[in-house]
């Protein structure tokens, strides 16, 4: 049987799953329900038999390949590539894919009717399919065609609510961001193909040595670009904050949770098994950008008032702190300190996967209050947490997770990153170290940033009273979502609790990478999920925190709750304000919960303010009408990166256009004088 | 004997912390030549607490009723991780620095989010200015705690505090700056001056009194009681690690007690310097304050950068 | 007949491309065009004496019926009709253009252009002679304002380009291809010409409907 889905059979089963519930999906496209109920049942079976089928291949280690040429067999081959590293990524899309599919049960309910929810099955199910392709796809155009068919169903998705202008600006966006980023990839497999002749990607490693150093350094910068975009390192990320939230929730938390991680995957999979050896400055690279990516990511996110688009700013902030494990790594691959790049790969890794799992969650919630409230504006929030009391709950499980707080999964990826950075520190000369102070500082400011930024979040949501009517007809959602969330909720608690044994897996998969195949492990992990660094720096058991914190709670509260003074009377009554009447008004709002950190971070976020006041005199001034205060943070990036850029393009244009004068005459001069160059230069 | 160890490593945090904020208290009145009230006041005021009937806002949801627990509970784990008395317990206590940082973040977690569960303004506004504080000192706690870690090569606090710090003079300048850096947000985190003023209940000055301003009777004592324990926790850190003498090696009676004895001693002198602050300074400007995080975060990478 | 004969014809040629550079009269660039035309079909006549091809006599005769006769009466109508619309006026004035056209005249015998008109070396002369037809053409086209000599300007660049096929010596490959790209030149220059003169017409157009506003 385990021999069975470790096979190719396996895998194609998987595949054709995704395959029959799109196309059964746009052929039952007329009846809504039945459309819904088909994709989203075979994007079940789909993905839950891809991760056993992933889970198989991880523990037996039985990795494998297989492919069929094509006409043109030394370019495009359909090779595929099934190591511990895809089956990984294999078991991350799937485990989310699974739950995201459940809540979509539910969820789409609400399209029905206007929308063709034929089309929506169909490309959530080509989504899920070609992202799984993407990370086993094993030759470069094959591989291209996987990521256009990826990005492509990504963006009917996001165009997918297309009666909102502002949805198609965002999906126009993506489209344009996708397709330079993809430029840069093909430019850089051309290049890669220029020297090795070849697009397999086995055939490329073993060719490595023939491309020259330099040419090497431009293929790397144009990889950064090309899957930097993808997912979304600053200042690349402007798609991501406006596609992410227009798509129907539970794409969003595919998107967010699992497709930006693919520039993840293609990361680790070019710089630290194709491309290897690699020089130190690359890993310098990544760690810088991990710096800014997760600090900004945070910063702007604290800006925010939309929950989705926050949300989607902390997906950048996840990104830069993977990115701050894998740089990590790469630094210490270059120096040849194997062991504590695999450590640092394995921070990654884990934060990889932790983050698919808590962002999900924290979509798919806020999904079901969107669902509710209709409005992705927290302003308008407010006391959910009375009426939707489990959304609620896996939205406090979500922003505990995602802020690093023990002992949920977020604590125990952070906490080894943070070792795998400490241990630069301390073992690297120092130039080389301070760039991991530097890192260490912008994953320790983040953290306390995130946790700001999700006690604004929760608490604008969710506590307080209703600030809008829409909130007291607010019901707790059905079963299938809550099904969705829940498990998630569930996950983000077992990975934190079974982190030793995610992290022993997580070893095997960085073995399976051939940089890594004969290294000393620089962690062991003992039964009670004590893991240790193996030079004694540091330690940490996540059983035992559990039971710390969780006996340590229980204790409290029976003491404090049954035996001190157990006859005590509880009453209810009015908050206090000053003997005025309460109103929602008066509370703090997402936008006045995050003021002071923006004025105290006002130089990088270079917020706004303006004032409108209107007199009902306009001589004497006394007796405002109306005052309107706008408050806003301005876009740096399309002020200081794109727009100058855009200028250059506009002005180049602008010089161009005179040499078009309409003139026949010129033309024909123009036509005259090439001609004679030409035949100057030729003969 | 291991067991009575054992518990007093586990209550002595909760037990003792009302008797330092009393400490402070007294110094104060003592040094603005009042009688003040009695050392031992605090524990009194819990009991009264403790004892009253509770009035709950109507729009308060379970995560009100349920953080005063959480956040003292989270304390109490706290105490019982960080290196008390002694530095050499019967069983291993993980002590790692990061799990001290990410679980106290628990407790704030939860302070700030009961803040903004009544809907009361103050609350809300205590949650920010609370929230923003506790991100900009995380930098400086994390970085002079660090200092330490890497010139012991271990982030167990245990350990740590079980070397002798000026075993070389190589070290001293980096463990001065770091300790003026910690000292800087031990400051903040306890909500001390120059950051807060716990004595009032002004609106433009308060920050932590504000968000438990709802609360009343048990709950009330519990997060008095629990900010208490923060204090005690975060000087008995500054104690042991920036200057660990007197504290037990071994787990022999009279070592314990000459440790706890030295421990309070240690906390004593940082009270006494905190209420010699708290009366010569004005609480700065909320504006001010990152400023001064900024410098114990810059004092803390200074005084790495050195180490290497 | 001689080299010297054919070279004779194309110095006449290249006279009446210069005349057609200096002349005022619409219709006196019409017949200029007219000798030309005819002083070509003598040069293929030469050819057909030489290698008695009978599908060479229909080529002349195509060509005198062509470019001798119908259009000469074609542009003659058009110049009758629309008199005002068709200007000989050119940018450079008389001296400037001989200028111009001297210094081309000197680039076409240059040594740089040695590969293009060393084809057949027996032929040089008679190629740089062409190709400084070819360039004086283009200059023909460049320089005048009016439509009518631009399109006068196109088709002595045809006749020029024939010339040059003709001494370079169909058969051989690298001519031809040259005569190709020359070719597609051609007819980019001929459908921009008209487009202009659309262009042109309604441009004009335009500009009396301003004038009449501004009364």
């Amino acid at each position: 049987m385990l021999h069975l889905i470790t096979s190719s059979i396996g895998f194609y089963f998987v595949l054709s799953a995704f395959l029959i519930g799109a196309l059964g999906s746009l052929i039952l496209s007329k009846n809504d329900k039945y459309a819904n109920i088909w994709s989203n049942f075979f994007s079940i079976l789909g993905s839950s038999t891809g991760l056993i089928f992933a889970i198989s291949v991880m523990i037996t280690g039985k990795t494998f390949s297989f492919k069929f040429n094509s006409l043109y067999q030394h370019l495009l081959s359909f090779a595929f590539n099934i190591d511990m590293l895809s089956a990984f990524f294999i078991g991350i899309i799937s485990l989310i894919a699974i739950f995201c599919s459940f809540f979509a049960l539910g969820y789409v309910k609400h399209f029905y009717k206007n929308y063709n929810i034929g089309a929506l099955g169909f490309f959530y199910n080509i989504l899920i399919g070609s992202l799984i392709l993407v990370v086993t796809s094993s030759n470069a155009i094959w591989f291209l065609v996987a990521w256009e068919m990826m990005s492509i169903s990504s963006y009917f998705l996001v165009v997918y609510d297309r009666k909102d202008e502002s949805n198609v600006k965002a999906g126009l966006l993506y489209l344009i961001m996708t397709y330079v980023g993809t430029a840069f990839i093909l430019f850089a497999f051309l290049l890669i193909y220029k020297y090795t002749n070849s697009f397999d990607f086995s055939i490329i490693k073993s060719n490595i040595n023939l491309i020259p150093l330099v040419t090497k350094n431009f293929i790397f910068i144009f990889f950064i670009v090309g899957f930097g975009v993808k997912a979304g390192i600053i200042p690349f990320h402007i798609w991501l904050p406006l596609a992410h939230p227009a798509a129907p929730s539970h794409v969003s938390a595919l998107m967010s949770g699992v497709m930006i991680k693919t520039g993840i995957y293609m990361f680790i999979r070019i710089f630290m098994d194709i491309l290897q050896p690699i020089p130190v400055w690359w890993g310098i690279t990544i760690i810088i950008i991990g710096s800014i990516s997760s600090l900004l990511g945070v910063l702007y996110a604290l800006t925010e008032h939309d929950i989705k688009k926050l949300l989607a700013y902390h997906s950048i902030e996840n990104i830069g702190i993977i990115l701050l494990g894998l740089g990590s790594s790469m630094i210490f691959n270059s120096l040849g300190m194997i062991s504590l790049s695999l450590l640092s790969l394995m921070a990654s890794l884990f934060h990889t996967l932790n983050h698919a799992v808590f962002k999900s969650l924290l979509f798919l919630s806020a999904g079901s209050v969107i669902n509710e409230v209709h409005t992705r504006n927290m302003e308008e929030y407010g006391g959910i947490i009375k009426y939707m009391p489990q959304t609620a709950l896996f939205f406090l499980i979500g922003s505990m997770a995602i802020s690093a707080l023990p002992p949920f999964n977020g604590f125990f990826s952070e906490w080894l990153t943070f070792q795998s950075l400490f241990q630069g520190i301390t073992q690297l000369h120092s130039s080389l170290s301070w760039i991991f102070i530097i890192a260490v500082g912008s994953l320790a400011f983040t953290g306390g940033l995130a946790l700001t930024c999700f006690v604004k979040a929760f608490g604008s949501i969710f506590l307080a009273k209703p600030r809008s009517q829409e909130v007291k007809s607010a019901k707790e959602s059905s079963l299938s979502m809550r099904i969705g969330m829940g498990f998630l909720a569930l996950f983000s608690i077992l990975l934190g609790l079974f982190s030793g044994y995610t992290t022993i897996l997580l070893e095997k998969v960085g073995r399976g990478l051939s940089v890594f195949n004969e290294t000393f492990s620089s962690i062991s992990i003992s039964g009670n999920q004590l893991f240790k660094l193996n030079n004694g720096f540091s330690s940490i058991g996540a059983s035992s925190v559990f039971i710390f914190i969780i006996l340590g709670i229980l204790f409290i509260i029976f003491i404090f709750k049954y035996l001190v003074n157990r006859d005590q009377k509880i009453k209810t009554g009015k908050t206090w304000s000053c003997g005025t009447e309460l109103t929602p008004r008066m509370e703090i709002t997402s936008t006045g919960f995050a003021r002071s950190i923006i004025l105290i971070f006002k130089g990088i976020l270079k917020p706004s303010l303006q004032s409108d006041i209107e007199y009902h005199d306009f001589q004497s001034r006394y007796l405002p009408k109306s005052i309107t205060i706008t408050f806003k943070v301005n876009n740096v990036y399309s002020n200081y990166f794109y727009k100058p850029i855009q200028e250059i393009f506009n002005g180049l244009s602008m010089k161009v256009k005179k040499i078009q004068s309409g003139n026949i005459n010129l033309y024909i001069s123009y036509i005259f004088i090439i001609l004679i160059i030409l035949l100057y230069i030729i003969l | 004997m291991n067991i009575i160890i054992l518990i007093l490593q586990f209550i002595f945090v909760p037990i003792i912390s009302p008797f330092f904020i009393g400490l402070i208290k007294k110094i104060k009145a003592k040094l603005q030549n009042r009688q003040g009230a009695s050392v031992f006041q605090i524990y009194k005021d819990l009991w009264k607490l403790l004892h009253k009937d509770e009035i709950i806002s109507n729009d308060a949801s379970w995560i009100f009723k349920i953080a005063p627990f959480i956040v003292f509970g989270v304390t109490f784990v706290v105490g019982a991780n960080i290196p008390l008395f002694s530095s050499n317990l019967p069983i291993y206590l993980s002590g790692d620095i990061l799990l001290i940082i990410y679980l106290l973040s628990v407790g704030t977690f939860f302070l700030a989010l009961s803040g903004i569960d009544t809907g009361s303004s103050f609350g809300g506004f205590g949650s920010s200015r609370e929230m923003t504080v506790s991100a900009i000192a995380e930098g400086g706690l994390l970085f002079s705690l660090l200092t330490i870690s890497i010139i012991y090569g271990t982030t167990n606090l245990f350990d740590i505090s079980s070397g002798n710090i000026f075993a070389s003079n190589h070290f001293i300048l980096s463990i001065i700056l770091a300790f003026i850096g910690f000292f800087i947000v031990l400051l903040a985190e306890t909500g001390r001056f120059p950051y807060d003023n716990p004595d009032t209940h002004l609106e433009l000055t308060m920050i932590h009194e504000s968000m438990i301003l709802e609360y009343s009777g048990k709950r009330l004592a519990l997060m008095e009681w629990a900010s208490a324990n923060k204090y005690v926790i975060f000087t008995s850190l500054g104690a042991n690690i920036f200057l660990p003498y007197g504290i037990s090696y071994n787990t022999g009676i009279l070592s314990i007690i000459l440790g706890i004895l030295f421990l309070i001693l240690k906390i004593s002198f940082f009270s006494f310097i905190i209420g010699v602050i708290e009366s010569r300074i004005a609480k700065f400007r909320f504006f001010r304050l990152p400023d001064l995080l900024l410098v114990s975060f810059i004092l803390s990478i200074i005084a790495i950068g050195l180490i290497n | 007949m001689s080299i010297l004969f054919l070279q004779f014809l194309l110095e006449m040629m290249f006279l009446t491309l210069v005349f057609l550079h200096i002349l005022k009269k619409n219709s006196e660039v019409v017949f200029a065009y007219i000798i030309q035309s005819i002083l070509i079909s003598l040069v293929l006549f030469d050819s057909f004496i030489e290698t008695g091809n009978i599908l060479m006599l229909w080529v002349i005769l195509c060509v005198l019926i062509v470019k001798v006769i119908l259009g000469p009466l074609f542009f003659y109508r058009l110049i009758k009709r629309d008199a005002l619309a068709f200007s000989v006026s050119t940018y450079l004035n008389s001296p400037l253009t001989l200028i111009f056209i001297s210094s081309i005249t000197f680039m076409a015998f240059s040594k740089n252009l040695l590969p293009v008109t060393n084809i057949i070396p027996l032929h040089h002369i008679l190629l740089s002679l062409s190709l400084s037809m070819i360039f004086l053409s283009l200059f023909l086209i460049i320089n005048r304002k009016g439509a009518l000599s631009q399109i006068i300007g196109v088709l002595s660049l045809e006749n020029s380009i024939i010339m040059f096929i003709i001494f370079a010596g169909l058969e051989q490959s690298p001519g031809l291809q040259i005569g190709i790209i020359f070719d597609i030149f051609v007819w980019i220059i001929i459908s921009t010409v008209f487009a202009s003169m659309i262009y042109n017409k309604f441009g004009s157009l335009d500009v009396t409907e301003m004038n009449k506003l501004k009364d």
